[in-house]
């Protein structure tokens, strides 16, 4: 089973540049896991200090929002994980 | 048919008289509107060294082309002046409903000038344009004051005006309509000077188009594709609040006075806990984002103020800045300070800077009234606040803004005061993300984070760190932002939702005008905008010596700001040359003659010659 994951920049620094990723787990949690392992820091840098999503990010599968289960939401073979990054301010 | 209105009303305080006259048909062209038509007015009636709280100062209050359409966030209204806080250029943007109303009674702008004799209000209403006795409402607070207006005009009229401050002249007063404020760098401040309270409007529209079908066409496909946009819905169930978490985590969101990057308890004033106290969302209008949260405290010392925020600048601002994490208190601060129309980032930064004097022993409590001013200290952050509002006591010297402040405590103390050009530094700390610094360091009104934002590298896509390679990017955003400040558009794009092809429709669908059908012209207006700014402050003797950050940003270490941790800005100097470069500017920070001239602003030539240092 494999799912498509889309980065935004802020986290393509982590995989040298490549936007987009594959992994096999099967929650969103699991593949942010596995890309931790080939990226470290990734995974980290999308947390807050309590281990809760930062909402300058979101994450959508398919395009769907997942708040506020993110991280526990269940993939599919095929799934595409879009991971986007929020950034106006004021 | 056209969406402007094409007039405007000239308010005479010297002689209590208002006048209708029409907008110069050219200036809509070149200037769109907005600050742009605002920025012109003031160039063109101002003449340089004129004491910002004196008769002869203006205050220019002008619509752009699309307020009052149907399309998303753009009946913003701008407010241009001269600062009595910098002595520079002044512009701010505010939302709300004001300004929509203001274009439904037949006016796209406000100039006010002179000074009355005793405390005044406009009102405007199918039977015209009336200037009353506002005996009455001088010294009511900002909600107090809308109430008086509503029970007198109806409760459908729409109101902008200031509070204690701004009467009692605090340097960074502001203008508020219900919950929504305008005016950082002191325009309520000049409108206390002029003894204006505020302004009334009673209108029912319509607003007339240039092609009513057109402008249905493009502004259903731009309504279409915002209605599931992510980042729509983010601001529409956080506000800018979303930021605090993620900006703290990587050094942004400066804490104590910029002294360091790490907030201990930040979780406490994060968005997730704003969001435990929300009771609704407000906006401004023709806006379905509706980003305004309002919030109510419902337990401790604070229970039961309620107002719409803290956005991010001031869970900044009286929150992680003044090491304060009592999330009620923040509540009831931003309350007092809309309600006292006092701007909730110079006051902030203004209370950090007096605790970190306290801390280093610089002032004592001989000094603060008998305060004890000590980092969290939430309970002497609300009555600084009072104080400074009434400018009572320690408060009215903190009510001078950072700068005059320190020159008037000595001791050093200027090495703290967190400025640049007088305006107090909002929530990004220059050191951890460079860019920004550059903006805020050219910004030709001070250190204002709606000035230009660095998407390249708040985004990831520059590296936020480095400082080379970002004059460019910075004089771009600056640009950007005149053009979105003469539109007038939200700042925040993913509320408008529209592309700029998008907008360039719907421009030309509203005024007939074709060139605004040209997305690159419309960048160019953003510019000319910007450079007419530029030779307002070198009339006034402004040049590349203004163009700096805090001495703190550019000697000290940042300390415990995770990946920023240990940052200096060095380079300034560099990125100066690159900024100044790209907009066509000489190394002294001064336009160009070529590039007046390529921007259509021969006239100003002459008075650079004269003016520039």
């Amino acid at each position: 089973m494999s799912v498509r994951l889309k980065l935004p920049p802020i986290l393509q620094e982590f995989s040298g540049g490549v936007e987009t990723l594959e992994a096999s787990g099967r929650t969103v949690g699991e593949c942010l896991e596995e890309l931790e392992e080939q990226f470290p820091g990734m995974k980290e840098s999308l947390l807050d200090r309590q281990g809760h999503l930062l909402r300058v990010f979101g994450i959508y599968i398919n395009s769907d929002g997942l708040h506020p289960v993110e991280m526990d939401a269940p993939v599919q073979g095929g799934d595409e994980i879009v991971i986007l990054n929020f950034l106006m301010g004021g | 048919m056209s969406s402007y209105n094409g007039r405007l009303i000239r308010l005479n305080l010297n002689t209590g008289k208002s006048r209708v006259e029409e907008i110069p048909r050219q200036w809509m062209k070149d200037y769109l509107g907005g600050r742009g038509i605002g920025v012109r007015y003031l160039y063109e009636e101002l003449k340089p060294g004129v004491e910002p709280l004196s008769p002869e100062n203006k205050v220019i209050l002008m619509m752009g082309p699309l307020g009052a359409t149907t399309a998303m966030s753009v009946s913003r209204m701008a407010l241009v002046t001269k600062s009595p806080l910098t002595g520079a250029v002044a512009k701010s943007v505010m939302g709300g409903s004001f300004g929509a109303f203001l274009k439904f009674a037949g006016f796209d702008g406000i100039i006010v000038e002179g000074e009355s004799k005793k405390p005044v209000y406009l009102h405007i209403d199918k039977d015209g344009i009336h200037l009353l006795d506002a005996a009455g409402l001088w010294g009511l607070d900002t909600r107090q004051t809308h109430q008086k207006l509503r029970q007198k005009h109806g409760k459908t009229t729409q109101v902008a005006c200031i509070g204690p401050a701004g009467e009692k002249l605090v340097r960074y007063a502001v203008l508020i309509s219900d919950l929504r404020c305008g005016g950082r760098t002191g325009v309520g401040t000049v409108l206390g000077a002029k003894k204006l309270k505020g302004f009334a409007v009673n209108s029912a529209g319509p607003l007339s188009l240039h092609d009513a079908d057109g402008f249905r066409k493009v502004n259903r496909e731009v309504i279409q594709g915002l209605k599931a946009s992510p980042g729509r819905i983010r601001m529409s169930d956080f506000g800018t609040s979303y930021l605090t978490l993620g900006f703290e985590k990587v050094g942004i969101f400066p804490v104590k006075n910029f002294q360091e990057g790490h907030l201990e308890g930040v979780e406490k004033i994060s968005e997730e806990a704003l969001a435990g106290i929300k009771t609704k969302n407000d906006g401004c209008y023709g806006c379905m984002t509706k980003c305004g949260q309002v919030r109510r405290v419902t337990e401790g010392t604070y229970a039961g103020a309620v107002s719409e925020g803290p956005d991010y600048e001031t869970i900044w601002s009286l929150g992680g800045n003044l090491a304060n994490t009592d999330l009620g208190s923040l509540i009831a601060a931003d309350s007092l300070c809309d309600r006292l129309g006092v701007d909730t980032v110079s006051a902030g930064n203004s209370i950090g800077f007096a605790c970190e004097l306290y801390q280093r022993g610089i002032i004592t409590k001989k000094d603060t009234d008998g305060l004890e001013l000590k980092w969290g200290s939430h309970a002497a952050m609300m009555t600084l606040l009072e104080k400074i509002g009434n400018r009572q006591g320690f408060g009215k010297l903190l009510g001078e803004g950072t700068k005059r402040a320190a020159e008037q405590i000595g001791k050093g103390a200027q090495d703290y005061a967190i400025q640049v050009k007088g305006l107090e530094l909002p929530a990004y700390e220059p050191r951890a993300v460079k860019g920004y610094g550059l903006i805020l360091a050219t910004a030709n009104i001070g250190a204002s984070h709606m000035y230009g934002r660095p998407r390249d590298e708040l985004s990831g896509k520059k590296d936020k760190l480095t400082e080379v390679d970002k004059g460019q990017d910075a004089a771009k955003a600056e640009i950007s932002q005149a053009t979105q400040d003469a539109v007038i558009q939200c700042s925040f794009g993913p509320v408008t939702g529209f592309n700029p092809q998008q907008r360039s429709d719907l421009l030309v669908a509203a005024t007939g005008f074709k060139k605004f059908g040209d997305p690159a012209y419309l960048d160019k207006v953003g510019e000319r905008i910007l450079c007419l700014e530029r030779c307002f402050n070198v009339r006034e003797g402004f040049n590349r010596k203004d163009d700096t950050l805090p001495k703190r940003m550019r000697t000290e270490p940042l300390a415990n700001a995770g990946p920023a941790t240990g940052q200096v800005f060095k380079n300034l100097d560099g990125l100066l040359d690159e900024f100044y470069d790209a907009l066509g500017y000489t190394r002294q920070g001064i336009p160009s003659e070529e590039k007046l001239k390529e921007l259509g602003l021969d006239w100003v030539v002459a008075d650079i010659k004269k003016f520039a240092k």
